[in-house]
């Protein structure tokens, strides 16, 4: 084992630094036309006329294309709910109505503006508890007739409703010494990678042929073939290298325009997202509201938890938001021992642009209301924080709230490994006024999606690896998984490549999400370099006349172990084998195996469990100005479990830079909608990123801690270090100004207000003394 | 209207009016792809590049303001007969590349300040990259590859 474990130069890193990676964004075809789309600038409307006759007779264009092209309902597994035009009515700001394909941007741009709507409007609904009133108007009439994929309570605006429900709730309510309530809310989250979404289609041999920088191919395949109603196999995604995505690139966004107007021009399509169609249209992790409430006992044993999250579904399932509803109970649930739980996680229809995945779904929120809420027990009961959260932690061979039992779980260990680095005492005696501490334990999953991989060994003895796996920039196909190969065929990482992203070569892939392409494309890659290796020892334990279990592959030579100059080149076992067996290859496949879990206690959960659980502690310390309201984060810590470290220093990166965006989510970021619905921040002036001012130092510590059906141990290492970071911000903040932060994000308006508050009730109470 | 200037040290002439970006001129009129265009509003520093030895927005640059001056693109970077530039090289040693779409960018920000600052640390790598947004990396990697690349040069270049 030399190469698994060494902080290896990505294989694509060169081509980055020199600029000479090509990515969606730069990727261009001959005689290409421009494609755009007219969206909708009303929240909600009857359409009565859609003309799109001058547009189609203007100088450039070559097609328009309306609702009547692409005829299918879709949405993200779940609930197909989604239609690629508005057809009829329209539900959101920025719904697509139309779209034109024209020579230049100007003649596409032109044409719009040519297009004749008439409407009606309808009455909006945009807030979340106004949907799921009485009599509020129904955002989806039909809701009934849509196709899903299972089971589930839905209805009126209730787009999805998961349930879970263990023990008697309410009896160990009536047996509490205390229960605690709160209320939290939080806000939208953009994505925003630096490279915007885009597609370039061409029709060719009947099939549609897509360069999209996705990060999962074979849904985008699968999207556009539902709503253009089409076959699967019809359509054929290919990959280029990808800007960023952190959930972003999950979702068909732009790619049926172009499929649409390639088909009816028979001309390549080019689409590409202006910054302001990306943050105003493109699925943010949506806004919730959280309640909880807690029974517990005097010595601070959680007893039981009734908790409701409300998610914004926007006005369609075309994003994650009802797929992953029932992550929200199992994060709730999954780091603490809470024996009686009853936990309702609704989605919600409004006429607001569509949510979706980002990085950690609903996982940061639902992990800022509980944490919040348990530093609010803690000063309830008198108690230190961390002693509340060390008591209730779930351990080893204990089970998360849908009873899967966690033989593997390290929380106490990730805990006690962030307070060797920054002791809890020490940090706690040392605050000073206006100064706070917070530490955050959690469980998270690695996604269990299934994986297909193929490796041939080439002539020269080097070998290739074809995979469906999007390289979203993490390094996890083009170095991790080629470091998982190499060491097991015992070739040089650089003798190892992987070919383009396509879904015509690759076998299935659950895509670049929730960590999950080390560890399923991992297994994958694995089993075919298991059997390629095989293959290789077969042949040349006949060519070295000894036995295939004596032999070694190191450095791309197979030798007979302890016998030096007996050895072979792979690339003579390649030559040898051509003509005797034929050419080395083999497929490889990866799915998760069953996780037991108690199938009783859910209902209309899409997500029953998480797969290759993996552990992580955050700690933070920040410091609070009395003047502004400003929080500056001093010193941050993680402590994270990723199974088996394959790049240390990568994981490193992808803690730094989730905790970064999760900073972010914290202090500043708010995607937010104006009176009709729209996202008001379309653009990266109001719309702040994190810049390097921002990024506080963090000492981070990987955990090795195996997880038996992963690659060489490896679990999901690039999701998770977003989750806790704004319940670890949001505690210190609260213990620095001894209040409950009842909203994100923690702007230095809504810190000063809470602050003032205090002293406003101060003063008040001063007043009742005199 | 015909613009004149150097593009990674060769003369070049455009006729395209004078307020089309910078940024498009190298895209679209030659080929030159490494800036990138991230949100075109000046506010990501995806499309940066040097005129004049000074990095600008060149998606907000009307070209009519390169006249006469020396433009310099990721593309141009002399590397002195190694593989890479210093801190194109420091950059993968430290990790500090994740989608990359950042990194031309950073690249010729990095540049310019190595050539034109004596000292830097921590706070004037932080403060030369404001203008670069990377959504990836949390920065880190990206400031220790710029302060082993200042450490490497021992000064300016
Ligand atoms: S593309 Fe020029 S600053 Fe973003
Ligand atoms: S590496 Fe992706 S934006 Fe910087």
């Amino acid at each position: 084992m030399t190469l698994v474990g060494t902080s290896a130069r990505r294989a694509d890193g060169e081509d980055k630094v020199r600029g000479a990676a090509r990515y969606g964004m730069d990727y261009l075809e001959h005689g290409t036309l421009v494609a755009k789309v007219l969206r909708s600038t009303v929240p909600a409307a009857r359409i009565t006329e859609l003309d799109c006759s001058t547009a189609a007779s203007m100088p450039g264009v070559r097609a328009v294309a309306t609702a009547a092209d692409a005829p299918g309902l879709s949405g993200l597994v779940i609930v197909k709910d989604q239609s690629l035009f508005a057809t009829d009515v329209i539900r959101y700001v920025g719904e697509p109505l139309a779209a034109v394909a024209a020579d230049t941007a100007e003649q596409a741009e032109a044409a719009l503006a040519a297009i004749d709507v008439s409407l009606e409007p309808l009455e909006p609904v945009l807030d979340l508890e106004q949907s799921l009133a009485e009599g509020s108007r129904l955002i989806h009439p039909d809701w009934e007739s849509y196709e899903t994929a299972m089971p589930g309570t839905r209805g009126g605006n209730l787009a999805w409703e998961s349930r879970v429900e263990r023990g008697d709730v309410d009896a160990a309510f009536d047996r509490a010494h205390l229960v605690v309530e709160d209320e939290f809310r939080t806000q939208r989250q953009h994505q925003s990678p630096i490279e915007p979404h885009v597609a370039v289609a061409r029709y060719e041999q009947g099939r549609y042929v897509v360069h999209t920088p996705t990060q999962f191919p074979f849904n985008v395949r699968g999207r556009i073939a539902e709503l253009l109603g089409i076959r699967i196999s019809d359509v054929r995604v290919i990959v280029p290298p990808i800007g960023g995505g952190f959930g972003g690139k999950l979702d068909v966004m732009v790619e049926p325009f172009a499929c649409i107007l390639t088909r009816k021009t028979g001309r390549p399509v080019r689409i590409l997202n202006s910054r302001s169609e990306e943050l105003a249209t493109c699925g943010p992790r949506e806004n919730a509201i959280v309640r909880l409430r807690t029974a517990v006992a005097a010595d601070g044993t959680l007893l039981a938890q009734d908790g409701e999250v409300i998610a914004d579904n926007g006005a369609n399932s075309s994003g994650e938001t009802v797929l992953v509803a029932n992550v929200a109970p199992l994060v709730l649930g999954g780091t603490y021992r809470i024996p009686n739980a009853r936990y309702a996680s609704k989605v919600v229809y409004t006429n607001t642009p569509p949510t979706a995945a980002f990085r950690g779904v609903n996982g940061p929120y639902c992990v800022y209301a509980q944490e919040q809420h348990l530093d609010r027990i803690a000063r309830e009961l008198g108690m230190d924080r961390r002693t509340l959260r060390m008591k209730n932690l779930i351990r080893a061979g204990e089970s998360m709230v849908n009873g899967q039992q966690l033989d593997d779980a390290f929380l106490t260990q990730a805990m006690d490994k962030v307070d060797e680095i920054r002791p809890w005492q020490d940090a706690h005696t040392e605050r000073k006024p206006f100064r706070g501490v917070a530490v955050v334990p959690l469980t998270w999953i690695t996604n269990p999606l299934p994986a297909g991989a193929s490796i041939k060994l080439e002539e020269d003895g080097t070998a290739t690896v074809t995979c469906a796996g999007a390289e979203i920039g993490t390094g996890a196909v083009t170095t991790g998984v080629l470091q998982i190969v190499a060491e097991q065929l015992g070739l040089r990482l650089e003798d190892v490549r992987v070919s383009p992203t396509d879904t015509d070569t690759g076998g299935y892939d659950g895509g670049a999400q929730g960590s999950r392409t080390t560890y399923g494309m991992g297994n994958a890659a694995l089993d075919a370099a298991t059997k390629v290796r095989d293959q290789v020892l077969e042949v040349a334990a006949t060519m070295l006349e000894a036995g295939s279990d004596d032999l070694e592959i190191v450095d791309g030579t197979v030798r007979v172990a302890g016998v030096p100059d007996q050895q072979v080149a792979v690339a003579s076992v390649v030559a040898t084998a051509m003509f005797d067996s034929g050419p080395i290859g083999a497929s490889g496949k990866f799915a998760t195996p069953p996780i037991p879990f108690d199938s009783g206690c859910m209902a209309g959960a899409a997500v029953t469990s998480f797969a290759a659980p993996l552990y992580q502690a955050h700690m933070a310390e920040v410091e609070v100005d009395p003047e502004t309201g400003r929080v500056t984060v001093l010193r941050y810590v993680v402590a994270q479990d990723v199974g088996r470290a394959i790049n240390p220093q990568m994981i490193e990166g992808q803690i730094q830079g989730g905790v970064l965006q999760g900073i972010g989510y914290a202090l500043f970021e708010n995607l937010r909608l104006g009176d009709n619905g729209e996202v008001i921040d379309d653009d990266l002036e109001s719309y702040r990123l994190p810049t390097a001012a921002d990024a506080p130092p963090i000492d981070a510590a990987i955990l090795e801690n195996p997880c038996s059906y992963g690659p060489l141990g490896a679990k999901g290492a690039a999701e998770p270090p977003i989750i806790p970071v704004a319940a670890v911000i949001g505690c210190a903040v609260s213990d620095a100004i001894g209040k409950t932060m009842n909203e994100l994000p923690l702007t230095p308006f809504s810190v000063l207000q809470a602050i003032t508050e205090d002293q406003d009730r101060a003063v008040r109470s001063d007043q009742r003394h005199l | 209207m015909s613009h004149s200037f150097t593009l990674n040290g060769q003369p070049v002439d455009v006729a395209v009016a004078g307020m089309t970006s910078l940024l498009s001129v190298l895209r679209d009129q030659f080929g030159l792809l490494g800036a990138k265009l991230g949100c075109g509003e000046g506010r990501c520093g995806a499309c940066t590049v040097l005129v004049d030895g000074e990095p600008v927005d060149s998606c907000i640059y009307p070209v009519a303001n390169a006249e006469g001056a020396a433009v310099r693109t990721v593309e141009g970077l002399e590397s002195h007969g190694e593989p890479l530039t210093r801190i194109q090289d420091a950059l993968l040693e430290h990790g500090g590349v994740q989608c990359g779409a950042c990194i031309p960018g950073v690249v010729m920000t990095l540049t310019a300040l190595l050539e034109t600052e004596s000292s830097i640390d921590d706070s004037t790598i932080r403060s030369s990259l404001s203008g670069n947004i990377c959504r990836c990396t949390g920065y880190q990697k990206i400031i220790d590859a710029a302060q082993a690349a200042a450490n490497a040069n021992g000064g300016p270049q």
